[in-house]
């Protein structure tokens, strides 16, 4: 027998008169407590010639508010042996910090406080510049890197999705403060947010805390859908990079559900059958050194010694997005020979579906990933965030039961219905400057 | 923590998973890191670590992974020049399957030909990434400039094509057998039991494992002590790596906690570091700068490293070394030591989040062989150094006299 919940604390879930949706989930044995905002926008929410603000303003809620001098911030989490960080994805953009739990009440006092009042001196913005380039410059050292760019460039004309969280260089070059600003005043504030305190509390104390400090912020925040609706594509599109690395790379990219369609379990559940893991349920984010034996794509590529390694990604969006197909070729083996094993896998999948003792095995994973999902205060309020700042309450329940009942037949209908090749992106890297390892 | 005896001279050490956590972890560490790797083999420790993780006891590679999968439990490992080791995480109301699982992998491994083959092919790639990925390029240039032919931190243990590819299943058992063994080992178990219950359920750790000897000892040859620059002009990159390191002391040094302070002032603390705030901060020229600390059982070394424009690698090379140098000639201001220090004192607290975080703190007490209450003593032993201990201990295991430079990248 097994639940029909996914295993997590008690939560406390109510909307502030301003629009700020917040979730407490006390645990009274926790040493530690985490606080995260989460906002509803990303780099999806702008447009070209500000690609990569969002990311940058992230850096810049670290630089200062008339209240917390620049570096104070830091100083105030870390002083009493706190972390802290934020990340830019897509779809949203999330500030965490987790301290030992007497010291929480700083920490609601900075995220209400930054939630308005970042200063973005245009100094500082200037100074922050080259530390946003060189973020971007130390993973443009990475084929994968490159590769997933393209491939992003090369499915989406449309949508914003089609560029990357860290935005073009030129535009980075080239925008300034005015233009965080903007981003700034026009998308932060309490209707985009959703607060969440997790770990060892009082819930009572910190709901009489988080009134006094946010209920007088401003009702705010422009409504961050998109619009844009990337249309079909008129066949496939392909592309070839060449540069330094190790040995050619392939990525092919089908256009997705988003996460709230229909067919979204049964894109999770192909994930794990051909990859062999689904980032949402993974058994605690530590897997075998990315190897998974058991997988479709690892049998048919890694077994044989096509490749080194070969996977695949569903990342579960708000909005359409990618499945996406990696494999690196071993050494001396053509991408087309990966190519055509790759293209034999999906096409497998889509005409026969998987086998009961596969649909078995991939459950089995779902659960296990779920079972401990929560442990700790910070992964608590990691994924009470993730999926209240993504959709409605009661979605992760949803989403787990329908991953349990998904059929055969669902997964081989959407893998037929995924699995298009007029609608797919290819991206090969080609390696220059060969090196022998003798 | 308490530790435990089993008969064969594996230590046992366990602790209670932290409150309200629902895992379990169990590692073994055993004497089998790349330093022990031999002439003409390199790679074989990396590949035996890789390969116990794959296939064991009555499981092949599919049916471990199954297993796994069945159990909820992930099976890793990690490697370093002195040590291995192999962890099971998993649901903790399972830990003594958990505790099954990786006696397999670490006393039974199959060594199958097709997964040796398939590690093989990986090796090779991981190979070219080093040779071609300026962080990792500039990790092993450095080590190669700091210690000379022989010594057992010179290598990053991948091997070359050559070395890994004359490496069979015999070599593999061989190297295992004299590798994971009782003596030298450490068996460390965060599991909500208590500890005679470990004592019998690791009773079964026996057989050849148990019988063998642990491997003479590493000897580190002396290093030279003069500062040395390199570059490795990498074309068609963005970014070039610039790592500053040298030489550092034992773990077991009585001079290691002010040492360890440190090297939090000078890079490991993130955001409040002198690196971070320099480099990044106030300079903007860098989104990482840091340094870590690596002390092991005969030896260690230091590395402050960041990433950076090739117009600046020059710059930022200076500023590295110039901030190395300040450690050993100038006294830590007491406010900036109070704020580092309470800042690696309060973590203590996040450690015990989870099992996995707590249990890193475990596995690193048992290796080293330290006290039972040795984590409880931490904040006083930290809180009762002062600057001119830490300036000393900076001198001894942070020298920047003896640091060599390595810029791998574009070079401007």
């Amino acid at each position: 027998m097994h639940t029909s919940r996914v295993p997590r604390p008690r939560v406390r879930r109510f909307r502030l008169r301003n629009g700020l949706e917040v979730l407490l989930a006390p645990n009274p044995a926790s040493p530690t407590a985490s606080v995260w905002v989460w906002y509803r926008v990303g780099s999806k929410n702008e447009h070209p010639g500000i690609t990569g603000g969002a990311h940058w303003l992230e850096h810049m809620l670290f630089q200062g508010t008339p209240k917390y001098a620049k570096g104070e911030i830091d100083r105030a989490i870390l002083s009493v042996g706190g972390l802290l960080n934020a990340f830019t994805d897509l779809d949203y953009t999330a500030y965490f910090a987790t301290v030992p739990r007497e010291h929480l009440d700083v920490l609601i006092d900075i995220e209400a406080d930054r939630m308005t009042r970042a200063l973005l001196m245009p100094k500082e913005v200037d100074r922050e510049r080259t530390v946003v380039l060189s973020e971007r410059e130390g993973n443009e050292n990475w084929p994968e890197f490159r590769v997933e760019e393209e491939l992003y460039e090369l499915a989406f004309r449309r949508h914003p999705y089609r560029w990357d969280a860290l935005g073009y260089r030129t535009d980075i070059e080239h925008m300034g403060a005015e233009d965080l600003r903007g981003y700034y005043r026009r998308f932060y504030g309490t209707r985009n947010a959703v607060l969440v305190v997790s770990g060892g509390f009082d819930p009572r104390a910190v709901e009489r805390d988080v009134h006094r400090q946010f209920s007088p912020l401003p009702a705010g925040g422009a409504d961050p859908t998109v619009r844009e609706v990337e249309p079909p594509a008129r066949g496939e599109r392909r592309s070839t990079l060449s540069g330094p690395g190790t040995t050619p790379l392939i990525a092919i990219a089908y256009r997705s559900p988003s996460i709230d369609e229909r067919s979204a379990p049964a894109t999770m559940l192909i994930d794990v059958l051909l990859g062999g893991e689904t980032r949402i349920f993974s058994a605690g984010g530590r897997s075998r050194s990315g190897e998974h034996p058991g997988a479709r794509l690892y049998r048919a590529l890694v077994d044989p010694g096509l490749a080194v390694r070969a996977t695949s990604e569903w990342r579960a969006r708000v909005h359409p997005g990618l499945f996406t197909v990696y494999a690196q070729a071993s050494a001396g083996v053509a991408l087309d020979r990966v190519e055509t094993a790759i293209d034999g896998v999906l096409d497998r999948l889509a005409r026969k579906g998987p086998t009961d003792a596969e649909l078995s095995e991939a459950r089995t994973k779902v659960r296990r990933g779920a079972a401990l999902a929560y442990e700790g205060a910070t992964r608590a309020g990691y994924r009470l965030g993730y999926f209240a700042s993504i959709m409605p309450p009661g979605f992760e329940d949803r989403l787990y039961r329908e991953l349990l009942a998904t059929r055969s037949s669902e997964i081989r209908d959407t893998a037929r219905a995924l699995f298009s090749k007029d609608q797919r992106a290819v991206v090969r890297y080609e390696v220059v400057g060969g090196l022998s390892v003798d | 923590m308490e530790y435990g005896n089993h008969d064969a001279g594996l230590r046992l050490l366990r602790q209670s998973p932290p409150a309200g956590a629902a895992s379990a972890s169990i590692t073994y560490v055993g004497p089998a890191g790349y330093g022990f790797d031999p002439a003409g083999g390199e790679g074989i420790a990396r590949m035996v670590a890789r390969l116990v993780t794959c296939a064991a006891g009555p499981f092949g590679r599919v049916a471990l992974a199954r297993e796994l999968d069945r159990a909820g439990a992930t099976l890793t490992s990690q490697i370093a020049p002195e040590s291995a080791e192999i962890t099971i995480w998993g649901p903790a109301a399972g830990w003594e399957s958990l505790l099954e699982l990786l006696s397999h992998a670490v006393l039974r491994p199959r060594f199958d030909s097709e997964d040796i083959e398939r590690v093989q092919r990986q090796l090779r790639e991981s190979q070219l990434r080093e040779l071609t990925q300026p962080a990792h390029r500039a990790e092993r240039e450095l080590f190669r400039t700091i210690f000379p032919l022989g010594h057992p931190y010179r290598e990053t243990g991948w091997g070359s094509a050559r070395s890994v590819g004359r490496i069979d299943r015999s070599r593999l058992a061989r190297f295992h057998s004299e590798h994971y063994t009782a003596e030298g080992g450490v068996l460390v178990a965060t599991i909500p039991a208590p500890l005679k219950r470990l004592e019998r359920a690791s009773a079964r750790w026996r057989g050849p494992f148990a019988r063998a000897r642990a491997p003479s000892s590493l000897r580190p040859r002396p290093v030279p002590g003069h500062r040395l620059v390199r570059e490795v002009e990498m074309a068609g990159r963005s970014q070039t790596e610039v790592h500053v390191g040298g030489p550092s002391i034992a773990r077991n040094r009585e001079e290691f906690p002010a040492a360890f302070l440190a090297n939090e002032v000078l890079g490991g603390r993130p955001l409040l570091s002198r690196l971070f705030q320099n480099i990044r901060e106030r300079a903007g020229l860098a989104y990482h700068a840091s340094s870590d600390l690596e002390a092991m059982r005969l030896g260690g070394y230091w590395i402050a490293q960041a990433g950076t424009n090739p117009g600046s690698a020059r710059r930022v090379a200076a500023l590295l070394i110039g901030e190395v140098d300040r450690m050993g000639n100038e006294l830590v201001r007491a406010r900036e030591l109070d704020q580092i220090r309470e800042s690696a004192i309060g973590e203590m607290a996040l450690s015990l989040e989870t099992t996995p975080t707590a249990h890193e703190l475990a596995v690193d007490l048992a290796y080293h062989d330290l006290p039972a209450d040795y984590w409880l003593g931490w904040p006083s032993t930290l809180r009762a150094l002062r600057p001119r201990s830490i300036r000393e201990a900076a001198a001894l295991a942070l020298d920047g006299r003896r640091a060599a430079t390595v810029l791998a990248g574009p070079l401007a």
